[in-house]
């Protein structure tokens, strides 16, 4: 038998022996494994988790033409900058005069696309169709108690209001009547000077998308909505922190705990350690085949729990945010080499212990 | 007998005892700080978020409808109704009362505003910045400064003072916008409608203020003749994310039900007890903050659950792997006492109760690491530290006899298998 033949033989043999014992330390080092697996993939890549849950909040950013309408080319401006994610909702507004004069602030838009960006509106939808006005709540109350039709008069023209919802967003808009924007430019032959955009994506990407859209529209006034998109900022930057710092304890105080079992494990081989010893194998040769065996069971143990951690992130992102989340490749090589690294250092110290001891006197159980 | 092998079982092998002890310290260290961040992270994120405005709005019921376009406001304000300054307080004394963290009453009208010698127009808002307020016993701060973290001011904000020294007129922001097309600086006077106000800074708010000269309320309602009157109110209220039952109406929910309702932080429930406080006013929570934040906030809390479970289970598996490493080492000695005439009974309740000092003792080390570790990651991330409820520390016992009890009792019976002869022999 070669030399390399009895190495490989005493490190399976070594293992499959006390199956138990060998058990202990990769289960100890898989744990390891899997803890720093799955939280370091959430941790990549909760950002952009986080961030998706924000295009909930509608539009981020207001854009505003300085004089006169947004024309057709600064809209397709909008939108080749914010590439294919994203929304833009142009609106144009104007005061026109309810019944009995109430004034009152009307606006022409897409409205399916309105009702999309503002998906927090709570909608009461009337039996009437979804090509009438939407109208606000408290607009509704003034004119519309119970979504009958009412006129609305803006300088000369009048023209006839057919509520299909009510809407209540507890802003400003309540007031408002929207109507689509073929029928507020008959009436007030006034176009868009608004557009709502709603930026997708990472508040740095975010910051970014605004930088482009102020530098491509040199004659509008780009606005970020600033609670939101502070909010959003504040929010993922806090939570990532929070994640990482508690990943970071935990990882640390499961590894301790992986290094106090695997010392123990070495420890309780020292029987096994005087043998060789006893039978003529240098401290080299020992320390080589330990090590041999700890890198092993170390590599065994964090394979599996890359597999474990990588799939216990996707069930995370499943399970709470509807969107898997995926394997880093980039972890594995860290994964593999952080567990061998530890396995190492979890093996030198009793090695020297027991170095230090006669081969004896353990053989007699000292 | 019993007790002596016991003491002197943890006395002889100090070395065993403490790696096992060690074991269940860390694993329960991890499980409480977890815990006490996993459940504290949903209500740090829901402060933070606050700082970033109100979420609730309260305006006159017979109010007339609000005329403003891009935050520009089209209706004067002698036009429609108010809310009296004096009723305000009364929220601090509503049942959530605590949960309100403030509160911004704003006046506001389109005025002509006087700067140097040219006139420009301008909305003229009246607020609180830092306005000290009394309520019983209660004293209190609220303003602009704490609720609208997003207004950024270059130079000093205005103090609320209402009534001003003679010699010197009362303090004011302007908004960026206009100090830019009106060349106004810091320590310049503007007046409006006669009354001289001093800029101390510039406001930036990225919002319609950015146009507008912001000023103490009680000088706007002087100056706009109407005194103890506010329009609107921005309340900024610690809420409970909206769940089934929230959305629910009230009014068909039964007397239980509804108590229930009542007494939990809802933005509508919250919203209510305003509007009983204060009469003739319209609470309705600012949809696009309330709906959306409980989402975030859910999905922050769940996630944190998530990873909490899985150290958990973790920390269990390797507290479980630990122990059972220290029992199996310990072969010889269940064959000794084997073979000296003990049950399996007797050997096992040894070691069961060996298994239970440790697990009291590494729960009790492990509560206590992982209390100030939380307590740590709460000071650097969120600058206020994170609450460990007591009830972890039963929670965290409990766990640690669970996991050791299945990590050791595994052990002694694969250990009680061995015939004690071969144990002895040691070929085992």
């Amino acid at each position: 038998m070669s030399r390399g033949q009895l190495l490989l033989r005493l490190l399976f043999r070594a293992a499959w022996v006390r199956k138990d014992r060998a058990l202990t330390a990769l289960i100890s080092v898989a744990v390891v494994a899997t803890i720093a697996t799955a939280a370091l993939t959430v941790y990549y890549d909760l950002e952009n988790k986080l961030s998706r849950e924000f295009r909930s909040f509608g539009a981020n950013v207001v854009v505003t033409a300085r004089r006169g309408a947004l024309r057709t080319d600064e809209i397709g401006a909008i939108h080749s900058s914010m590439g294919k994610r994203g929304a833009v909702v142009p609106v144009a507004y104007a005061v026109a005069s309810g019944p009995g004069g109430t004034k009152v602030v009307i606006g022409g838009t897409d409205l399916n696309a309105l009702r999309e960006l503002n998906s927090w509106w709570s909608i009461r939808s009337l039996a009437s169709g979804r090509d009438g006005a939407l109208i606000g709540s408290r607009a509704a109350e003034s004119f519309s108690r119970s979504g009958e039709k009412f006129l609305i008069h803006f300088e000369t023209k009048t023209v006839e209001i057919q509520p299909s919802a009510v809407f209540n967003s507890g802003s400003d808009d309540d007031s408002r009547i929207y109507i689509p924007l073929t029928t507020f430019a008959d009436l007030t032959g006034i176009q868009p000077n608004i557009a709502l955009v709603r930026v997708d994506g990472r508040p740095r990407e975010i910051q970014e998308t605004i930088a482009r859209l102020s530098a491509g529209l040199p004659n509008s006034e780009v606005q970020p909505v600033r609670q939101i998109t502070r909010a959003q900022t504040a929010v993922v930057g806090k939570t990532r922190s929070v994640v990482l710092a508690a990943s970071l304890v935990v990882l640390a105080l499961i590894m301790l705990s992986m290094i106090a079992t695997f010392t123990s494990s070495i420890l309780e081989r020292r029987k096994d350690f005087a043998v060789m010893k006893a039978l003529g194998a240098s401290n080299r040769t020992v320390n080589f085949l330990f090590a041999a065996e700890a890198s092993f069971l170390a590599l065994a143990g964090a394979a599996a729990g890359y597999v474990l951690g990588s799939g216990m992130a996707f069930w995370i992102g499943k399970a709470n945010f509807q969107a898997a989340i995926l394997p880093q490749p980039a972890l594995i090589l860290p994964v593999l080499l952080g567990s061998v690294a530890l396995a190492l250092i979890a093996s030198a110290a009793p090695l020297r212990i027991l170095q230090q001891i006669q081969p004896a006197g353990i053989l007699r159980g000292e | 007998m019993f007790f002596r092998l016991l003491f002197e079982s943890f006395r002889r092998q100090k070395r065993r005892k403490s790696i096992a002890l060690l074991a269940i310290a860390l694993g329960m260290s991890i499980a409480t700080a977890m815990i006490a961040v996993g459940t504290d992270v949903g209500d740090k994120i829901n402060e933070d978020m606050r700082r970033n405005g109100g979420n609730l709005i309260v305006t006159p019921v017979e109010d007339t409808l609000d005329v403003n376009i891009g935050g520009v406001d089209l209706k004067p304000a002698s036009e429609g109704a108010f809310i009296a300054e004096s009723e305000l307080p009364k929220m601090k004394g509503t049942f959530w009362g605590h949960n309100i963290r403030g509160f911004v009453p704003s006046l506001s009208s389109p005025e002509t505003v006087l700067i140097g010698t040219r006139e420009f127009k301008a909305d003229l808002i009246g607020t609180y910045f830092a306005q000290r307020m009394k309520y019983g016993k209660e004293e209190f701060t609220t303003g602009a400064r704490t609720v609208n973290g997003w207004w950024k001011v270059e130079g000093n904000w205005p103090q609320d003072y209402a009534e001003w020294p003679q010699n010197q007129p009362p303090e004011a922001l302007a908004g960026n916008k206009l100090a830019e097309t009106a060349g106004l600086r810091v320590g310049d006077e503007v007046a409006i409608q006669g009354r001289k106000l001093r800029i101390s800074g510039i406001l930036n708010t990225g919002g319609a203020e950015d146009q507008a000269i912001v000023a103490p309320l009680h000088i706007v309602q002087q100056i706009l003749g109407e005194p103890g009157r506010v329009r609107r109110v921005v309340v900024s209220a610690l809420t409970k994310p909206e769940d089934a039952f929230a959305r629910r109406d009230p009014g068909r929910m039964s007397p239980a039900d509804r108590d229930r309702w009542y007494c939990s932080p809802y933005a509508n429930s919250i919203a209510f007890q305003i509007a009983e406080a204060i009469p003739n006013v319209r609470v309705e929570q600012i949809r696009q903050v309330e709906q959306n934040q409980g989402k975030i906030l859910s999905r922050i809390a769940g996630m944190m659950l998530l990873l909490t479970l899985a150290a958990l289970l973790a920390s269990g598996l390797a507290v479980s792997a630990a122990m059972a490493a220290t029992i199996l080492e310990r072969r010889h000695e269940v064959g000794l006492m084997k073979s000296l005439g003990a049950s399996n009974g007797t050997v096992a309740s040894l070691f069961l109760t060996e298994a239970g000092f440790l697990a009291l003792a590494g729960g009790i080390i492990g509560f206590l690491a992982g209390a100030a570790l939380a307590h740590r990651i709460g000071q650097t991330v969120f600058g206020s530290a994170i609450t460990v409820q007591p009830v972890v520390l039963a929670v965290v016992i409990i766990a640690a006899f669970v996991v050791t009890f299945v990590g050791s009792a595994g052990a002694v019976r694969k250990a009680m298998q061995f015939d004690p002869a071969v144990v002895l022999r040691g070929d085992a």
